[in-house]
């Protein structure tokens, strides 16, 4: 057959054509960043002084060294795996009464996406009211039921001190993250939920299984791979987010809410250590490199069609 | 009354999907040990029937009774059925063992099954469908018709009181279709269980039914034996349903009148032309099939109905193209119908109206 002369007949040009926005935005946006921070964290530049000398492996070493990079560290580890096994749980549930059929679905579903479609800021400014030291409506409502305030129950303050106790702290922005990370991982699920046959789930019925057999025997062995992904995507959300933090407590009191994100936002940029901020920041990507391959590997081999 | 006990019996069924008659007032009453094909057009009602049977679908009104008891309002675990669907529904993530084992799992409480009879049942049901082999298997390991005799063997292995199976052959390439049917028949006899049997196909519905259910806008059509529904057709949708290529259909006056490409014949192969009809035919087109030869003409004083002829190749009869023949069919063999209701009228009341 003759070769055609039109450029749209041609597979390399037509292939090249869809790939290209994609690879674009890939390097420019995020291939790019990567590699000046690669840059950045084996040089001694500064907001001051932007020349790039190397200087080896020297901010990581001092990074390592330090105290409260070990702890953010931590921190920033064991908050996102508290929430995640938080969002799973509630994700699940979610994503199983989302499925059902009641009136009014389509209303909850909507309401319930908010969270996620909320920008961020935004969002943390209405808890940072909620959870004010002062004025939040949560205390008054415990002040009210008799559970804070003189003989109550939980305090004799007025006062639970949300953002402002080592221990509230911690649990205000897990609980603050959880809010905002379980409609998305409820969406996946959803999803997966419903792209089981449903030959299969009457199947299921038919050969007499109930409710919690079908869900737990059939349905979540069935998306398995769909909840590794979901997990992934809001793992790894969470570890390199700042956002949270940052608008509700500035990683305080003291260091108890310092994550990796924020720390390295603040020694980078606020504190004008461009070098050193960048190499905390690649701290995170050796450890969500391996989770990821792993995880992905995992859901892969749990693909069961 | 039957000499044989009903097992399923349904009244005045209905299910209405919105302005849609999905099923619309079935009446209909399954003998034990019968094998029952439910044969239709694609959207005659014929699956959404079985989906009411196994409980999968409520009724909007009638009831359904198994065994004697009225299970309208009982979920399906509670009804003593079991179902086979087109796709046959495995449990992708278990091996062939717990696919088989689930229903016994599932309905452990009802069953009485321990651990150990459940090993046992799974694997005794396993060798009457010859897949033991397989038990440690996925069903993604299996081929179409291995997959088909598990969902089988998961649909026998609480020996239910009927077997419900939807489409359960098309699936299966043309070559093992033809096996599998065998082996259907023959496992529906030897385990002596109640089938019904759902599907579009008029070879399988002739090949494995007992009795045939001709369905069509979700009313029952016919029911019979597949000779009774072939040879003698209630109406002119399950004539012309029935047989390929299907029955010609002839507009007379106030009625019209059919006949099968088969019965259709020259004139000369009729042993006794005084008990024949004669007809005018003008052959426009042979095809050479084989077997036979299919003759596309016109009778004549019918231009506007396309006539088929099927004529079997081992008569000596030549058939030119663009010529006329003198054509006949037996009395016996052709069928009037109403003009407007399409229902069969007999011959003698015809005549009398004459």
């Amino acid at each position: 057959m003759a070769r055609l002369s039109y450029p749209l007949d041609n597979r390399r040009f037509v292939g090249m054509m869809f790939l290209t926005p994609a690879l674009l935005y890939i390097l420019l946006l995020v291939g790019f960043p990567f590699l000046l921070a690669i840059a950045f964290g084996f040089s001694d530049v500064t907001v001051g002084n932007t020349d790039l000398n190397f200087v080896g492996f020297q901010n990581y070493l001092a990074v390592w060294e330090n105290d409260i990079f070990r702890q953010v560290f931590e921190t920033t580890i064991r908050f996102t795996l508290i929430s995640q096994v938080f969002i799973l749980i509630f994700a699940n549930i979610l994503a199983v009464i989302f499925t059902q059929n009641f009136t009014g679905k389509w209303f909850a579903r909507f309401i319930f996406i908010l969270p996620w479609a909320t920008p961020v800021s935004l969002a943390m400014i209405g808890w940072l009211w909620m959870l004010d030291t002062k004025y939040s409506p949560i205390d008054y409502l415990l002040l009210q039921t008799g559970f804070l305030g003189p003989n109550g129950i939980l305090s004799n303050n007025r006062n639970l001190f949300w953002l402002a106790t080592p221990d509230l702290s911690q649990i205000s922005v897990i609980f603050v993250q959880v809010w905002r990370m379980t409609p998305l991982a409820t969406v996946i699920l959803m999803a997966g939920l419903s792209s089981i046959p449903t030959d299969i789930l009457d199947q299921a019925e038919v050969d007499g299984s109930r409710f919690m057999r079908t869900l737990l025997q059939i349905k979540l062995p069935l998306i398995l791979p769909i909840m590794v992904i979901a997990l992934l995507f809001s793992m790894i959300t969470m570890f390199g987010d700042m956002t949270v933090v940052y608008v509700l407590t500035r990683g305080g009191p003291v260091d108890y809410t310092r994550v990796l994100g924020l720390y390295s936002f603040q020694v980078g940029i606020e504190g004008g250590n461009l070098a050193q901020g960048a190499a905390i920041s690649l701290f995170a990507f050796p450890l969500l490199l391996a989770m990821a391959i792993f995880m992905l590997r995992t859901a892969s081999r749990a693909e069961v069609q | 009354m039957n000499a044989r006990m009903s097992i399923v019996q349904l009244s005045g069924l209905k299910k209405y999907f919105d302005s849609v008659r999905a099923v619309d007032g079935v009446d209909l009453a399954i003998d034990q040990g019968e094998f029952l094909v439910i044969l239709g057009p694609s959207g005659c009602g014929k699956t959404t029937l079985m989906r009411m049977i196994a409980g999968l679908e409520k009724p909007t009104a009638g009831h359904i009774e198994i065994g004697g008891e009225d299970v309208t309002d009982l979920p399906p675990r509670k009804r003593g059925v079991s179902m086979v669907f087109q796709s046959y529904a495995l449990y992708p993530h278990m091996n062939v063992f717990n696919n088989i084992a689930f229903p016994l799992r599932a309905q452990r409480r009802e069953l009485k099954f321990d651990k150990r009879a459940i090993r046992e049942r799974v694997e005794s049901t396993a060798r009457v469908l010859e897949i033991d082999m397989l038990l440690d298997r996925r069903p993604r390991q299996l081929s179409g018709g291995q997959r088909q005799r598990v969902a089988i063997a998961r649909a026998m292995v609480t020996q239910p009181a009927v077997l419900l199976l939807d489409e359960p052959l098309s699936n299966l390439d043309a070559k093992l279709r033809a096996n599998a049917r065998d082996e259907l028949k023959d496992f529906q006899r030897s385990s002596n269980i109640t089938a019904i049997f759902v599907t579009h196909d008029q070879i399988e519905a002739m090949g494995l039914g007992d009795r045939i259910v001709v369905m069509s806008e979700g009313k029952i059509q016919q029911i019979g034996s597949p000779q009774s529904i072939y040879d003698d057709p209630a109406n002119e949708f399950v004539a012309t349903f029935l047989g390929s290529p299907s029955m010609n259909i002839l507009s007379a006056d106030r009625f019209r009148f059919g006949f099968r490409p088969e019965h259709f014949l020259p004139k000369t192969l009729h042993d006794n032309p005084e008990n024949s009809r004669i007809f005018h035919y003008f052959v426009k087109r042979v095809e050479y099939l084989g077997s036979d030869r299919l003759v596309y003409g016109y009778v004549h004083g019918h231009d506007n109905d396309l006539t088929l002829a099927k004529v079997p190749s081992n008569v000596r009869v030549s058939l030119d193209i663009e010529s006329d023949y003198e054509f006949a069919v037996h009395n016996r063999d052709i069928k009037f119908f109403d003009n407007v209701s399409g229902q069969r009228i007999e011959q003698q009341s015809l005549a009398q109206a004459k």
